[in-house]
């Protein structure tokens, strides 16, 4: 009985330490800004000697448009949910110890302003590198987030995006490749 | 069973009050749903492409909900246009 007691104790153990090695969150642009300082604060560890770190801003220009900035939407409990799938994924494939810091803003966001921040801290550089890039990939292609451009001339626009419809996307892949160029 | 299902991105065009609400039979799968949902988008926001949502998926706030799924209990979805996050 103490043996299954103490076998407890250690896995709880285990849940606590990896919940402290990944953050997650969703950043209401009224209530404040995604702040870099914050995730490498967060990811700096005396483990780690390697940290990379992804700054996704709102940029002047698309597709030959002038953009003057970008409403995001969210469907936020599945959001967290899914930054928290993609930093299980990243643990399972480059190893641990690693800390994971993903962050995503919400509502009405001007040029220049910070969008997402996706950071990785490992033992060494090459799987910070791979983590980030793996989660914020991960972070556009799977999470629950829509942007709405606005243009100067008073119009606005959805981005096409990446279907989450397993079914449409099984037919897409027997078809063209989709473009992941966004 | 009155199933609830939130909007979002493009698919807010087709509601302002960010939602659609259906009767739906209670057997019925996410698919069906999915064809219910067209139909009653042709009806009420025409505006709004049927290839959208062929595109969309459903979900609770847990999981993506694929077409073979039943209906959650609580009758709360929501639509998920193709995403476009960061």
């Amino acid at each position: 009985m103490q043996q299954i007691f103490s076998v407890s104790i250690f896995a709880d153990f285990r849940a606590l330490k990896y919940m402290t090695d990944l953050h997650t969150a969703v950043i209401d642009i009224c209530d404040g800004v995604l702040n870099p300082a914050d995730a490498l604060a967060f990811v700096s560890d005396p483990r780690f000697g390697g940290i990379d770190m992804f700054i996704g801003k709102v940029r002047e220009h698309n597709l030959g448009r002038v953009v003057t900035g970008i409403s995001y939407d969210l469907f936020e409990p599945l959001a967290l949910r899914t930054f928290e799938e993609i930093g299980e994924r990243a643990r399972r494939k480059f190893g641990s110890p690693m800390k994971l810091y993903i962050a995503h803003a919400k509502g009405e966001l001007r040029i220049g302003d910070i969008a997402v921040i996706v950071a990785a801290g490992t033992a060494h550089r090459d799987e910070a590198f791979k983590a980030c890039r793996l989660a914020i990939e991960a972070v556009k292609h799977e999470a629950p987030i829509w942007k709405q451009e606005h243009y100067t001339d008073g119009d606005s626009a959805w981005s096409e995006g990446c279907s989450l419809c397993e079914e449409h996307r099984e037919a897409e892949q027997r078809g063209k490749a989709h473009d992941h160029g966004h | 069973m009155k199933v609830r299902i939130t909007l979002f991105g493009a698919l807010r065009d087709a509601d302002a009050r960010g939602f659609i609400e259906l009767e739906a039979p209670d057997s019925c799968t996410i698919g069906e749903l999915r064809e219910l949902l067209r139909n009653h988008l042709r009806e009420h926001a025409p505006n709004i492409s049927a290839g959208l949502v062929q595109r969309s998926a459903f979900a609770s706030e847990d999981e993506i909900l694929h077409n073979h799924r039943a209906l959650p209990e609580n009758g709360q979805l929501a639509v998920l246009p193709p995403v476009s996050g960061g």
